[in-house]
């Protein structure tokens, strides 16, 4: 167990662990000050699990959380456990292989997206009695007052805004993945996880339109839950 | 900009001598107690008057409301108002707006989380204004943490301020371009590569020859790494965070035994 | 035996096709100061890395021949141990900050804290170091503060507090005034007189005739041309190879042409080319 911990870490990954956190955080407030429905402030953290190991993208997780929450907003500590399955979940899908062509990257978002909406259910319900100061407890409130219980709410909300999220960050990962130089993958302890099936392209290009449609949709399950 | 991103305030002062460990355990303390105890106006009296009290004695006290006010009370306020507008909970309705009702215990609820909320976050804030990180980094290393802990902590704080100036540079590059972040949704989904792609490839560059030059210094060394900086931790130190260590169990056990 | 001594080096980065270098023989002794020179990919950098072995530890690759210093084998070494006794500063100065510290002072002594050297011992060996590089008056600063020139020293500072047998510099002063490389080449050769071996990538070639024991030119990662300075940077082939010479070179060569630079042999730094003119 220790060794396979020990496995995802070496120089590279000590020098890479920073800069993912200030990439998840420097991501997060650009795509905040474009006014996107999603929030893209766990692509590094992916990044890290992929190339690394999940160990390593699971402390990338827990420590972005930490530094957002002592730093910037510290309303972003208490969900750390979140940051960390998140990473750690990336890796794990990564060493099973499910990031080396765009439409198995797909269904790792998926498989992130829903872990998240797993670990952050007690969080939010416990610690804040479901609604937090995120934009999506209107979703979330707006279920309650139709009569769902809290655990269901807080569920549903979840399983609305993660996928998207989620999957969107798991492409736009394997596009930066694809659009390095091959040399500079090599020395990270996981590279092999990282090698796409097929052309790199093709890859490319087919996770650019997947991360364009995924935001559409987005905007427009908002506009018609919130419309509606 | 800021040059690094660091809250602390270099004073003199019984709280900025304390230890960096029993301040740590002195923030856990508060943030379990105002969730733990089962007395209601537990986080309000530690947001309200402990918390303050502590930023005079730590004399960060001006910097410490300058804080409270700008980031967290507002933050406070908005999660009082989604708590106490959409949390549906008790009877006695004390007012209606289209379909939400605000009752009273939907307003109590929303007021103590909000308290919880304050007391967590001014809890760190006093830690972070009178705690320098390398303090804090040092001490943990010296007390077993991994070095390599440290270095990431550190050199984040030190990364991010210069991430968020490129940012920065970008954003107003991609702008004179005709990038518009008001314009449609369209263009501004379109936008995410040109803005996200220089930002992470540019730094993702630098990972291998950051990582020579630092294992040049000895970072995978073997030996026990020393420290320049010496931490003290006196014996009231040590006390203080046993008392505090037992003040936390006794809320668990209050906390258990009222449920 | 020489103090360092490579033997049929060729050693090829892992997914390229040509050997970054090929069939390096080289022997150094104790206290000598070697200048490398070359054109960008001839294996300078390759070869610094070599010495202080990245080449083969971290970038793994393909191998063969012999590294070896102070009569130890590179490849019967870890990096860890290795780095202990050749000390390693290149270009990038920005880089080589390690981002784990708040100042200079800090910043210089991350290196023997890493190694556990003993608190009481570590202060006086910075200040002595920061001496040494003449950047006392910067210790309080954040060394991200600091302008190119500056980091630079701190970065030079932070390998020779570590006080290796061998250092290896990869273009240390290129964003130095001429003042700046100066000092920086004294403080070197000052290193080399007290018994540091010195090896050293840099392009400015009069500081080279004036302080270096030994010129290497590296051409496509083989040795092209090895010797003293003032031979082998004014020889034709070099010039007629691509490689960058000193002006005062240049000019004394077509001077030559024209029968006004009577000396036989080419100047490289300035009060060459004025005591050859003179005559």
């Amino acid at each position: 167990m220790l060794d396979k911990i020990k496995s995802n870490f070496n120089t590279q990954t000590w020098v890479l662990i920073p800069i993912a956190i200030a990439i998840n955080i420097a991501v997060g407030q650009i795509v905040l000050l474009l006014k996107l429905p999603v929030f893209l402030d766990s692509i590094g953290t992916v990044l890290v699990a992929v190339l690394c190991g999940p160990w390593a993208g699971a402390l990338t997780g827990a420590l972005s959380n930490v530094i957002w929450g002592v730093a910037i907003d510290p309303g972003a500590l208490p969900w750390w456990p979140v940051a960390f399955f998140i990473g750690y979940m990336a890796g794990r899908m990564a060493e099973w292989g499910f990031f080396k062509s765009w439409w198995k990257v797909v269904v790792t978002g998926f498989v992130i997206a829903l872990t998240a909406a797993i670990v952050s259910t007690p969080i939010a319900v416990y610690l804040f009695g479901g609604i937090t100061a995120s934009g999506s407890s209107f979703i979330t409130a707006y279920l309650l007052q139709t009569g769902q219980g809290i655990w269901q709410a807080v569920v549903s909300t979840s399983f609305l805004t993660e996928p998207v999220d989620k999957i969107t960050t798991a492409m736009i990962a394997f596009a930066i993945i694809l659009g390095l130089p091959k040399r500079t993958i090599g020395g990270y302890p996981k590279a092999a996880n990282a090698e796409a099936e097929g052309a790199d392209k093709n890859q490319l290009y087919i996770a650019i339109g997947v991360v364009v449609l995924l935001v559409l949709f987005a905007a427009f399950l908002l506009r018609n839950i919130l419309g509606g | 900009m800021h040059e690094r991103l660091s809250f602390h305030i270099k004073r003199d002062s019984a709280i900025h001598r304390l230890n960096p460990l029993t301040k740590l355990t002195l923030v856990l303390t508060l943030i379990l107690l105002a969730f733990l105890t089962p007395w209601y106006w537990t986080p309000h009296i530690l947001a309200v008057i402990f918390i303050p009290i502590l930023s005079v004695i730590g004399k960060v006290a001006k910097e410490y409301f300058t804080t409270a006010l700008k980031l967290i009370l507002p933050a406070a306020t908005f999660l009082f108002i989604m708590q106490a507008v959409f949390q549906p909970i008790g009877e006695e309705i004390i007012f209606h707006f289209y379909f939400l009702d605000v009752t009273q215990e939907s307003l109590m609820f929303a007021f103590r989380n909000a308290m919880r909320i304050i007391v967590m976050v001014s809890a760190f804030t006093l830690f972070l204004l009178t705690t320098h990180p390398s303090e804090l980094m040092s001490d943990l290393t010296r007390r077993g943490l991994p070095g390599q802990f440290a270095y990431v902590m550190i050199s984040t704080l030190q990364i991010l301020p210069q991430m968020q100036a490129k940012a920065q540079t970008i954003i107003s590059a991609q702008r004179s371009r005709g990038l518009d972040t008001e314009s449609t949704f369209l263009k501004r989904a379109g936008s995410i590569f040109p803005l996200v792609g220089p930002l992470v490839f540019g730094s993702l560059a630098e990972v291998e020859e950051r990582a020579i030059a630092i294992e040049a210094r000895g970072f995978t060394s073997k030996q026990v790494k020393t420290s320049f900086h010496e931490i003290p931790d006196s014996s009231n130190d040590k006390i203080l965070r046993w008392s505090l260590l037992f003040l936390i169990l006794v809320s668990i056990v209050l906390n258990l035994w009222h449920s | 035996m020489a103090f360092i001594n490579l033997q049929n080096l060729t050693y090829k980065y892992p997914l390229t096709k040509t050997p970054a270098l090929q069939n390096i023989n080289l022997q150094i002794d104790k206290g000598e100061f070697i200048s490398v020179i070359g054109a960008n990919g001839a294996g300078k950098s390759t070869l610094c890395y070599a010495l202080a072995g990245f080449v083969p530890h971290f970038f793994k690759g393909e191998i063969s021949g012999e590294i070896e210093v102070d009569g130890i084998a590179s490849s019967k070494s870890t990096l860890d141990e290795w780095v202990v006794n050749v000390g390693l500063a290149f270009q990038n100065p920005f880089n080589q900050i390690s981002g784990a510290k708040y100042t200079v002072f800090e910043e210089i002594a991350f290196g023997l804290e890493n190694i556990g050297v003993p608190r009481e011992q570590m202060k006086s060996r910075v200040e002595e170091a920061m001496k040494l590089t003449g950047i006392s008056n910067l210790a309080d600063r954040s060394p991200y503060s600091l302008s190119g020139g500056q980091q630079q020293r701190v970065a030079l500072t932070s390998i020779l507090v570590m006080q290796p047998k061998l250092l290896v510099l990869d273009e240390p002063t290129s964003q130095m005034d001429p003042i700046g490389t100066r000092e920086v080449f004294e403080v070197i050769h000052n290193l080399t007189q007290s018994g540091m071996t010195v090896v050293m990538v840099e392009h400015k070639v009069e500081w080279i005739a004036h302080f270096a024991n030994r010129v290497i030119a590296l051409k496509d990662g083989s040795i092209f041309m090895e010797g003293k300075p003032s031979d082998v940077l004014t020889s034709d082939l070099l010039i007629e190879n691509g490689f960058g010479v000193s002006r005062y070179t240049s000019v004394a060569r077509e001077a030559k042409k024209q029968g006004l630079w009577k000396k036989e042999k080419l100047p490289v730094t300035l009060f060459e080319a004025a005591e050859g003119f003179k005559e």
